[in-house]
C-alpha cells in the first residue's frame, strides 16, 4: 500500500472522528438546553401517567363499634372533550337531571379538546347516588330505544362519572364536639378541624402516594396497595352520649341557661365516656360553623372554655389542706359570717354566720369564710404548689382539637394579690375548664393518681388494633386524703339531703356558685353554676361535671346543676351496668 | 480420501442448484427460526398484555368494591344511628322504661366482651432453625443411636413384644 492510500485513509477516518465527535457535542447540548426537560416530561406523558392517590380517610368508632365517621360514595360528573357525540342531549339530560344551567353545560359540551390543556371539563361534583342512577337509567335507555331510519339514536357519549368518597358523619350533630369535622369540599387540601379530626388528622389521613400506570399493557403490573387511613375507636360510648345530650337539652330548657356542658368522665383511666355542650353542629353541614358558633362561642366548651367554677374549686382547696396537714376532718372553725385578707372582706353566699363547723360542715355548707380561712392555713406557696400539681397552670392534653387554659396567676405575679388566696379557694378569681376540673378532681375519686384525660381508645392500623394506655399525669394528693374526702363529701351531699342523691347509689360531689366576672365586677343576678360528683364512692366508675351558664329558674348550682347530675346518674348507672350499691356490695361479699 | 468419494465431492461442488439448495436451506431455517421466536414473543406478549389489562381491571374493581364496602357501612350507620333507632321506637309505640325500675339479675361467669375492630398485634411466630443431629451430634452419639436403631435391637425391633 502507498503514501497516497494511506492519506486517504487518514482523512476518512479524521472525517468520521469528526463528525462523531460534532453528534456527541450536539447531544450533550440538546440534553442541557432549558427544553430538554419539558422534551423529557412530554415523553413521559407518551408511555404513561403519574397520578397522587389520596388513601380513604379513616373511620372514627364509638368504644361499642358504631360507625361514628366514615366514607359514602359520591360521583364527579364531568365532559370529556375527545368523545362528545351529542352536546345538546348531554346539555338537556344533565340541565333536567342535575340542575344545571342548559347554555353553560352546552358551551362546555361545545368546547373544543385540545391536546395536553383541555381535554376535560368538571361540570358538578358531589353529585349524589340518585342522580347518577337516573343517568344511568337515560343512558341505558338511548341504548336500547329503537330508532327509525332517518332518526340518529340520542347518545350522552362524552358525559362521565367518576366515583369517590365523601366524609360522612352518621350520627349528625351527636358528639359533633368530640369528632370535628373534615373540610371534605377541598378535594385536595381539605383536613380536619376541632376534636379527634385535628388532633389525629395525619393518622386519618393517610400517606399519600405517587402511582405510575404505563399505556403499555404488558408493563403494567400489580399495583402497590395504597392502605387506608388510620381508624380510631373512642371511649366515649353512642347511648351515653345521646342520654347525656338529651339530659342536657331538657336542662336547658328547663333552667333557661344560655348554655350548659356535662361531662363524663371516668376518673380509673383518664377516658372520657360523654361529652356533652351546646351549641353543637352537624359536622356534614360544616360550612355552617359560622352561623352556629357566633361570637366568641368556641367550638367545643369543656376543652376551650374558661371559666370561673365556683365552690365545686373547693374539693380542690380542701383535698390540699387535708393533704398537708393543715387541717383535719375534725379541726372545728368557728365562722362569725366574714373574714379579711389582704383588705378585703370575704363573707358566705348567704352573708350569714354559721358558728361552730368542722370541715365537712364546712363543705356541706359551702362557706367561703372558712375556705378562705383553710387556704391561709394552707399558705401561699403550698396552695398554688397544690394547684399546680392538680394542672392548672397547664393544658391537659386531651387528644382533642382546641384545647386551651386560663394561666394560673401566682404569688409574685403582677396581677396576683393577697386577697386572690382567699378567692381562689372558693372558686373565683381563678379561671378553669371543664376537663380541667375533672381531671383534678378525678385524682379525689381514684385514690390520689390523676390520669390522662383521653378520648381515643385504640388506633387501627394495617389491620391491627392498638390500645391507648391509660397515663397516670401525677399524684397530687395521698389515697388517704383522696379515701377521706369522699367520704365527707358523701356525708355532706346526704346530711344536707341534696337532690343530687340517686336512690341506691352512694355519690360524693359538690355544688358550684359561680359569679360572673363583668367590666364593671361580679354580677351576682346571673351565675354560673356547677356540680361535680362521682361514684360508687367506694369504687369510682364515672365523675359527672355539669355546668350550666347562667341560668333563669335560680342562680344557685345546688337548684339548677344538682338535679342534673341525678338524673344523668340515674339513666347512667343504666347504661353503664352499675347496680345499686346493695346488689353490688352483697355480690362482691359473695364472690370473697 | 479414496477415489469413490473424491468423485462424489466433486461432483456435488460440481452442480451449481447443489449449492443454491444448501443456501435456501439454510437462509429458510434461519427464517423459520426467527418466525418460531418472534410467533412465541407475540404469543407471550399477547398474553402479558391481557394479564395487564386484567390487573387494571381487577384493580378498578378492587377499588369500586372498597368505595362500595364504605358507602354501605355508612348507609348502615345511618339507617341505625340513635336518632333514627329513636324515632324507629317512637313509631312502634316504645316507650323508654324508667332507670329505677330497671332490675339486675347477676349472670355467674359472665363478663361483657370490649369491642375490637381488629386482632391485636404480635409478634409472628418464626420458626426457629432446626439443625440436623449430624451437625451436632458426636460420633459418639451418631454411633450409640445408629447401634440402638439396628433390626433386633429394643428399640428398633419391630416385633411386637407381648
Amino acid at each position: 500500500m502507498n503514501n497516497m492510500s494511506w492519506s486517504r485513509y487518514i482523512l476518512i477516518l479524521v472525517v468520521f472522528v469528526l463528525v462523531a465527535g460534532g453528534v456527541g457535542v450536539r447531544m450533550v447540548s440538546i440534553q442541557n438546553i432549558p427544553a430538554a426537560q419539558t422534551i423529557l416530561e412530554s415523553s413521559k406523558k407518551l408511555v404513561g401517567v403519574t397520578q397522587t392517590i389520596y388513601p380513604e380517610r379513616g373511620s372514627i368508632y364509638d368504644a361499642q363499634g358504631r360507625l361514628l365517621a366514615g366514607n359514602e360514595t359520591v360521583y364527579e360528573v364531568g365532559l370529556d372533550l375527545r368523545s362528545i357525540a351529542q352536546p345538546e342531549t348531554i346539555a338537556s339530560v344533565v340541565s333536567s337531571v342535575l340542575g344545571l344551567d342548559y347554555s353553560t353545560t352546552l358551551v362546555y359540551a361545545k368546547t373544543e379538546a385540545i391536546d395536553d390543556e383541555k381535554l376535560y371539563i368538571v361540570l358538578d361534583s358531589f353529585v349524589d347516588k340518585e342522580k347518577i342512577a337516573q343517568l344511568e337509567l337515560i343512558e341505558e335507555d338511548y341504548k336500547n330505544r329503537t330508532i327509525g331510519r332517518n332518526e340518529t339514536r340520542p347518545s350522552l357519549e362524552g358525559l362521565i362519572w367518576t366515583p369517590y368518597n365523601k366524609r360522612s358523619y352518621p350520627e349528625g350533630d351527636m358528639g359533633a364536639n368530640m369528632l370535628g369535622f373534615y373540610s371534605f369540599l377541598d378535594r385536595v387540601d381539605g383536613r380536619g378541624y376541632y376534636g379527634v379530626e385535628e388532633s389525629y388528622n395525619d393518622l386519618l389521613a393517610g400517606t399519600p402516594k405517587q402511582v405510575y400506570t404505563p399505556f403499555d399493557p404488558q408493563k403494567i403490573t400489580s399495583g402497590d396497595d395504597i392502605p387506608p387511613g388510620a381508624s380510631l375507636v373512642l371511649t366515649f360510648d353512642r347511648e351515653i352520649q345521646a342520654m347525656v345530650e338529651q339530659q342536657l337539652a331538657e336542662a336547658i330548657e328547663w333552667s333557661g341557661a344560655e348554655s350548659g356542658t356535662i361531662l363524663v368522665y371516668n376518673p380509673e383511666d383518664g377516658s372520657i365516656i360523654a361529652m356533652a355542650t351546646t351549641p353543637r353542629m352537624d359536622p356534614n353541614y360544616y360550612w355552617t360553623q359560622g352561623e352556629v358558633f357566633t361570637g366568641n362561642t368556641p367550638f367545643n366548651r369543656p376543652v376551650s372554655e374558661t371559666y370561673e367554677p365556683g365552690s365545686v374549686f373547693k374539693v380542690l382547696t380542701m383535698a390540699s389542706a387535708l393533704d398537708a396537714g393543715a387541717v383535719k376532718p375534725e379541726t372545728v372553725f368557728t365562722d362569725t359570717g366574714s373574714i379579711m385578707v389582704g383588705g378585703t372582706t370575704i363573707t358566705n353566699w348567704n352573708y350569714g354566720a354559721w358558728g361552730d363547723q368542722d370541715m365537712t360542715g364546712c363543705m356541706q355548707h359551702s362557706l367561703n369564710v372558712c375556705l378562705s380561712w383553710i387556704a391561709m392555713q394552707l399558705g401561699a406557696d403550698r396552695f398554688y404548689t397544690y394547684l399546680k400539681n392538680f394542672g392548672f397552670d397547664r393544658n391537659t392534653g386531651i387528644d382533642l382539637g382546641g384545647e386551651s387554659h386560663w394561666p394560673l396567676k401566682l404569688p409574685g405575679d403582677n396581677q396576683w394579690y393577697e386577697v386572690d388566696l382567699a378567692t381562689n379557694s372558693f372558686g373565683q378569681g381563678i379561671s378553669v375548664t371543664p376537663i380541667q376540673m375533672a381531671m383534678a378532681i378525678g385524682a379525689v375519686a381514684n385514690e390520689g393518681r390523676m390520669m390522662a384525660p383521653h378520648i381515643v381508645k385504640a388506633i387501627v392500623i394495617d389491620g391491627h388494633q392498638y390500645e391507648i394506655n391509660p397515663v397516670i399525669v401525677g399524684n397530687p394528693i395521698k389515697a388517704e386524703t383522696a379515701e377521706t374526702l369522699t367520704r365527707m363529701l358523701v356525708t355532706s351531699l346526704e346530711e344536707e339531703s341534696s337532690i343530687a342523691l340517686v336512690e341506691g347509689y352512694t355519690v360524693a360531689g359538690k355544688t358550684g356558685t359561680a359569679e360572673i366576672p363583668t367590666p364593671f365586677g361580679y354580677t351576682s343576678s346571673v351565675t354560673n353554676t356547677s356540680f361535680v360528683g362521682w361514684g360508687p364512692a367506694e369504687d369510682p366508675k364515672f365523675l359527672v361535671y355539669v355546668w350550666l351558664e347562667k341560668p333563669t329558674i335560680s342562680i344557685w348550682g345546688s337548684e339548677v346543676a344538682a338535679p342534673v347530675f341525678s338524673k344523668v346518674v340515674q339513666n347512667l348507672v343504666v347504661l353503664m351496668d352499675i347496680p345499686p350499691d346493695q346488689i353490688r356490695l352483697q355480690a362482691s361479699a359473695e364472690d370473697k | 480420501m479414496n477415489m469413490k468419494t473424491k468423485n462424489i465431492i466433486q461432483a456435488y461442488r460440481q452442480a451449481p442448484w447443489r449449492m443454491q439448495l444448501q443456501w435456501i436451506g439454510i437462509f429458510l431455517l434461519i427464517l423459520m427460526s426467527i418466525a418460531v421466536i418472534a410467533g412465541v414473543y407475540l404469543s407471550l406478549s399477547g398474553k402479558a398484555a391481557i394479564t395487564g389489562r386484567r390487573i387494571q381491571s381487577l384493580e378498578y374493581q378492587v377499588s369500586a368494591l372498597e368505595l362500595q364496602i364504605n358507602d354501605l357501612a355508612s348507609q348502615l350507620a345511618y339507617a341505625s344511628s340513635a336518632r333514627v333507632m329513636s324515632e324507629r321506637a317512637a313509631a312502634l309505640n316504645m316507650v323508654q322504661r324508667d332507670p329505677a325500675q330497671a332490675i339486675y339479675l347477676e349472670v355467674p361467669g359472665y363478663s361483657p366482651e370490649s369491642f375490637s375492630l381488629a386482632p391485636a398485634p404480635t409478634v409472628d411466630n418464626i420458626p426457629s432453625p432446626s439443625i440436623l443431629p449430624e451437625f451436632t451430634a458426636s460420633l459418639w452419639d451418631w454411633l450409640a443411636d445408629t447401634l440402638s436403631n439396628l433390626p433386633g435391637t429394643a428399640q428398633g425391633s419391630q416385633e411386637a413384644q407381648p
